[in-house]
């Protein structure tokens, strides 16, 4: 069947197959890689894509359900060839170690900000409650979020004695 | 990956309820689809039809009414649910309940009638509905039905819903609007999962009501109780009436404790 | 090397600079190998044992051969290879046997995923059911069937493990220090314990995923998510008997290791399912499901631990015995026996000790490396049984710890002397017990306990670990300088997220007194370019490659010095360089830049010198010895890197709900190369552990299959699941032979973390655990069952020694008795 979509404020129209799911729609017709499948099943977050201004488990959806629809992915995020203000902030602030997460979670952390300017911590470990992180222990993203919404400056001390 | 099936996605209730009528077992409804789409992956079903009510434009929306009460549309999903003002305004458990199941995302996309109709034992929803006095409302090509929830589930998965038929809403009658009420979910993490015990309580000046989950084969609501009953005579009987399983989640006996500890933090809470 | 210069005189070192390899992996530019098509790519499944143990009897593949779309199919009748990093017992499809749930039986190749998922779902294989193996102690019984009746044949790494043919034994070894009978005799308490945990998940979020290549000429291409590239090679040329040149490992970046993708896992049926599909690559990449149980895990413990004790606190005596539940097949897990035997006691000195650690086969799912490589494992154990002596002797146990820590002076199991320069444990617990105020709640946290109705505890525990590794492991780092006079790095350590990638740059950039932008280090390796390094793993990384990288910028300003020398007329020892040029120390103003020299000087006159300027690395471990087979001495550990974490804990004693308000964690790690990966691997593994700690692990039927192979019933910390406060801390006492003075980090953070949970939460409500995880429902029914905090030992099952076999041993001791 065919679909017109938006992504990343660009339209797309395609044949697809009615059992394709966003997220392959989005990684293997588009080639829009940086969106990760870590489950399949909607547990762990990487596939996360901001559908019409919510987050959603791109591979929990099909695509033939969005056409219409208006679809963020971290493609989108330096678009202008410079990294967002929150994505410099996880680049400062060590929130970022394998990497494989990190496309999921600064979808769901653009939601939240948008929503939420000024999220407390408490806010921001809600928002990013479905996106597994295996690596950072997610201490340091929820550092870089504060930062990316100007609530701290410098990066957290390691103490030395 | 998903094995093949045709995707279809009637945007009148008449062509949705024609789709069901003629497929039958062969199609299976997505809403959501954050059980639907786990189960086709998981190869637990194979759909030849997937079809998609969230086309159609009488299946959403939350309205209240003196007379009938609150109604909520099949596909509102949970992040309405939670933000919804008559719903936070009349009835908060619904929220809170919503608020409680699985992560952002789910939220996101999970609906009240995909919850309700998954009839897990676990759902997070089910247990302020039945606590609520809820009732679903069915459709099919022969006309309209109304199930009281408690009703509604027959076992472990199933409900009386007949292949041709759909959930087209929930209702709420008025008389509990704005009662006190207290909710409680044992989970292995703090972070999303599944309930491994679920308690809803709600409490007006005459009546209290408790709804219990992940303790029998499906949410159950234990009888009326009057508001001033004491707090032992809930705990006996609902120590008779659950019979919650030993699994990987959790053993029986915690299980049984966490229920009664729950029913008693919230009894004394209200 | 370098290890005392001081900080002010570092540029980098020392600094939390930007990590080298983030900037890729925000904008999702960053490829991983699922991300990677190559051109003729197929897609390949595999059909999987839904049994623990079962004779094969017949596999019908004639339906799935003739669906369209499908280019071959294999079984294991057809593949006569067996794989194995130090014991060779892996068919690479079951062949006539499966030993556990989820093993590879069969496999696909075909056009896309579908047409391969729906191919393997027409495979018929008809099995015969055999009892299963299942627990490790059990299997040692005489008459417990065989997981591997052929171990005896099994081709082996002799000088390290002991296979015992006939049994389940794949490795057996002892250690042996000072006089144990003695030992106890001397003891005024003895005091004993069992303690267990279950095999575990790595979860990395990219699940193991590799494309093969097999074409004409025994030609080997496979890009993978693997950590050791040059292991993956060589496994691979040995058990195919093919040429080392002529197989070519690339590895993308990689979505998180831990270990799970330490070894060989996917490559070799990629490459299988390639030959057989005319040479066409084959793409296979585990789903969520599978990761579980076709691939590896930690394997799980049995530890018994019996120990003598003077009244003054003093250990005299300790006797431990491991039972590893290695699964199927022993993998790294004949490894991780004989690592986490030799460090079996922890950070703490025993005079007179035996350790036997066995690695059991059973027909599980097979055990692998896993950060920090058996220690979490017996951290838990030693760190419970360390408080249950406190506890019985009526002393402090921060105190007991402190009093039998390993010192300068102090021996450890293998008879290696510790020195100043070793490290220092006795300064990582101070630190975190002041900054969790051990020994006391303050105001607040009394306020706290008020209020909720709940208890806090708190706890110190102690931990160390060595690198697991040959005794000569070598490495190497190729500096290569560019037109312009900066310079591009080489070496084979792979970047799994640990961030050592941005240390070496920052170790180049200020060997070299060059600006870190100068400095590029690319993520990808590729074998048929990049110099030779053994693994990625057992935290020796920084400290090899480290050393490496330093030898090489040495080695590249030598040679600049040579062409620089002559281009002005200058002795080497008269001349200086910065960033951008080599110039006369007396006479700054005479130079040549970098941008000149950097492939080859050209004269004024057109005629040229020098050629491109490339600096070569390279350094092994020094000092390092095999282990006595009988008694275990020698000198295994390349480094040992100390640690402690303090807990504070708030318990629910009616339900046994609780929450972690903090965790202050301190390792020595030489020197913090950059500090806030450091900060990142002490709170990231830290948090890995607690997951351990808490909820993470295996459930089995009676049958032997897996319960839980999904993210629905196998949790893992999420961002609400994290302590309320933490505090991460360094001590830094320089390793002579580190760089800068430098030790490995990498895996410490996740050790006996559980052991502070179980005891934290003992301290708190005075629930007696001997198994982790600690679920709520374990700590209720801890409780319900009345073992009551001042009668340590009661719910810990004692297994009698003289039935654990092949250790010989007295065979007094009830569970713990004064004498």
């Amino acid at each position: 069947m065919k679909i017109t979509l938006t992504i990343n404020g660009r339209e797309y129209t395609r044949d697809i197959a009615e059992n394709r799911t966003l997220l392959r729609f989005i990684r293997e017709d588009l080639g829009l890689t940086g969106t990760k499948e870590g489950c399949g099943a909607g547990e762990c977050g990487a596939c996360t894509v901001i559908v019409n201004g919510k987050t959603m488990n791109s591979c929990l959806m099909l695509a033939a359900e969005c056409s219409g629809a208006v679809i963020e992915t971290i493609e989108g995020e330096s678009e202008s060839g410079e990294l967002s203000k929150m994505q410099q902030a996880f680049h400062k602030h060590h929130a970022v170690q394998c990497g494989f997460c990190t496309p999921g979670m600064i979808m769901s952390v653009k939601a939240l900000v948008k929503k939420n300017p000024k999220p407390t911590v408490h806010q921001i470990q809600e928002a990013i409650e479905g996106n597994f992180c295996r690596c950072t222990g997610y201490t340091q993203i929820i550092e870089a979020v504060q930062a990316g919404t100007d609530q701290r400056d410098e990066q957290e001390e390691l103490r030395r004695v | 990956m998903l094995q093949t099936f045709s995707y279809v996605a009637p945007d009148s209730r008449k062509d949705l309820l024609a789709i069901l009528n003629k497929e039958g077992t062969r199609a299976k409804i997505l809403a959501g689809g954050t059980d639907l789409m786990v189960d086709i992956r998981g190869g637990k079903i194979a759909p030849a039809f997937v079809v998609d009510i969230k086309k159609i434009a009488d299946l959403k929306g939350v309205s209240y009414s003196a007379t009938e009460g609150l109604s909520i549309g099949a596909v509102t999903t949970c992040i309405e649910l939670v933000t919804d003002k008559t719903i936070v305004a009349k009835f908060p458990i619904i929220a809170d309940a919503a608020s409680r199941l699985g992560s952002t995302q789910l939220r996101n996309r999970a609906t009240i009638a995909g919850n309700i109709c998954t009839a897990s034992p676990c759902a997070d929803l089910s247990c302020a509905m039945l606590a609520l006095g809820a009732s679903v409302e069915i459709a099919s090509m022969t006309g309209t039905r109304i199930v009281k929830l408690a009703d509604f589930f027959t076992g472990v998965k199933t409900t009386v819903i007949k292949a041709d038929e759909l959930v087209t809403r929930l209702i709420v009658a008025p008389e509990l609007v704005n009662a006190k009420f207290g909710m409680e979910k044992l989970k292995r993490i703090k972070g999303h999962d599944l309930s491994l015990a679920s308690v809803a309580v709600v409490k007006t000046g005459t009546l209290l009501r408790v709804a219990l989950g992940s303790c029998a084969p499906t949410p159950i609501v234990l009888p009326d109780f009057p508001a001033n009953a004491p707090l032992a005579s809930i705990l006996e009987v609902a120590g008779k009436t659950i019979k919650p399983i030993d699994d990987v989640r959790a053993s029986k006996e915690y299980r049984k404790m966490m229920i009664m500890t729950f029913i008693e933090q919230i009894i004394l809470r209200l | 090397m370098f290890e005392n210069v001081p900080d002010n005189g570092l540029k980098y070192v020392g600094k939390g600079v930007d990590r080298i390899d983030t900037v890729e992996k925000l904008t999702g530019k960053a490829l991983y190998t699922c991300d990677w098509l190559v051109p003729g790519m197929l897609f390949g499944k595999i059909k999987t044992s839904p049994h623990a143990r079962a004779r094969i009897i017949k596999i019908d593949t004639s339906k799935a051969e003739k669906l369209p779309g499908v280019h071959a199919v294999i079984t294991g009748n057809e593949l006569d290879y067996r794989m194995g990093l130090y014991l060779v017992d892996k068919h690479i499809l079951a062949k006539g046997v499966v030993r556990h749930f989820g093993e590879a039986v069969a496999a696909v190749s075909a056009e896309s995923w579908e047409v391969a998922h729906h191919a393997i779902g027409l495979i018929d294989v008809e099995y015969e059911v055999l009892e299963a193996v299942l627990d490790p102690v059990e299997a040692l019984k005489e008459d417990a069937p065989l997981v591997h009746p052929d171990l005896g044949k099994y081709d082996h790494v002799r000088e390290a493990f002991t296979p015992v043919p006939g049994t389940n034994i794949a490795n057996r070894m002892k250690y042996r220090k000072g006089d144990l009978e003695q030992g106890f005799r001397e003891a005024d308490f003895i005091i004993e314990r069992r303690y267990t945990n279950p095999s575990v998940q790595h979860v990395p979020m990219e699940t193991h995923v590799s494309i093969g290549q097999w074409s004409v000429g025994d030609k080997i291409s496979i890009i993978t998510s693997a950590q050791s590239p040059f292991t993956v090679r060589n496994l691979f040329a040995h058990s195919f008997k093919i040429p080392h040149e002529n197989i070519r490992i690339q590895i993308p970046y990689v979505g998180g290791g831990f270990g799970g993708k330490a070894g060989i896992h996917l490559e070799p049926l990629a490459c299988c399912l390639s030959r057989k599909s005319g040479g066409r690559p084959v793409k296979l990449q585990a789903t969520r499901e599978e990761e579980f149980s076709l691939l590896p895990c930690r394997s799980g413990l049995v530890y018994n631990i019996k120990t003598g004790v003077k009244k003054s606190g003093k250990i005299v005596a300790q006797q431990m015995t491991m039972y590893w539940d290695a699964g199927a097949y022993a993998d790294y897990a004949v490894n991780v026996t004989r690592a986490s035997g030799y460090s079996a006691a922890g950070p703490y000195e025993i005079p007179n000790a035996w350790v036997d650690a066995l690695t059991i086969y059973t027909n599980k799912p097979f055990g692998t490396a896993y950060r920090g490589f058996g220690h979490v494992e017996f951290s838990w154990g030693i760190e419970r049984h360390m408080d249950l002596i406190a506890k019985t002797i009526g002393m402090d146990s921060l105190k007991f710890r402190l009093l039998n820590a390993m010192k300068p002076g102090s021996t450890t199991l293998t008879g290696e002397v510790i020195s100043e320069n070793t490290g220092n444990v006795t300064r990582c617990m101070e630190a975190v017990a002041e900054s969790i105020n051990y020994g006391q709640l303050t105001g607040a946290e009394k306020a706290r306990e008020k209020k909720t109705g709940r208890k806090i505890g708190k706890s110190v525990v102690a931990l160390h670990k060595a690198p697991a590794m040959p005794s000569f492991t070598g490495t190497s780092v190729i500096l290569r300088m560019n037109e312009n006079g900066s310079v591009s790095a080489t070496f084979s350590l792979t970047e799994i997220g640990a961030g050592t990638y941005t240390s070496v740059a920052q170790i180049i950039a200020e060997t070299l007194k060059f600006p870190i932008e100068k400095v590029h280090v690319p993520i990808e390796i590729d074998t048929n370019h990049d110099p030779y390094d053994w693994q990625t793993v057992a935290s020796k990384g920084l400290l090899l490659t480290g050393n490496a990288a330093i030898l090489a910028a040495i080695d590249l300003i030598r040679k600049a010095y040579e062409i620089a020398g002559q281009v002005l007329r200058a002795s080497q020892c008269d001349l200086d360089h910065d960033g951008e040029k080599v110039f006369l120390k007396h006479h700054p103003a005479k130079f040549v830049p970098f941008s000149k020299l950097a492939v080859g000087y050209a004269y004024p006159g057109g005629n040229g010198i020098g050629g491109p300027l490339i600096g070569v690395g390279r350094y092994c471990a020094q000092g390092l010895s095999n282990l006595d087979k009988e008694t275990g001495q020698g000198n295994p550990a390349l480094d040992w890197t100390y640690g402690a974490h303090g807990l504070i804990v708030e318990v629910d004693p009616k339900t046994g709900a609780y929450t972690i308000i903090k965790v202050a964690s301190a390792f020595d790690v030489g020197r913090a190369i950059n500090p806030a990966a450091v900060r990142g691997q002490a709170i990231g593994g830290m948090i890995q552990g607690l997951g351990t700690a808490m909820f993470e692990g295996y459930y089995y039927d009676r049958a032997g299959r897996l319960l839980n192979p999904s993210f629905t019933d196998n949790k893992i910390p999420t961002s609400l699941d994290i302590p309320e406060e933490v505090d991460a801390i360094v001590v830094e006492t320089p390793q002579i032979d580190g760089p800068f003075g430098a030790r490995g980090v990498g895996e410490h953070s996740m050790i006996a973390i559980c052991g502070a949970l179980g005891n934290a939460i003992e301290k708190a409500v005075g629930a007696n655990l001997t198994h982790m995880p600690i679920r709520p429902q374990d700590i209720w029914k801890a409780l319900q069952t009345g073992a009551k905090p001042d009668s340590p030992g009661i719910s810990g099952d004692v297994v009698n020694f003289a039935e654990a076999p092949l250790c010989s041993t007295r065979r007094d001791s009830g569970k713990h008795k004064k004498r």
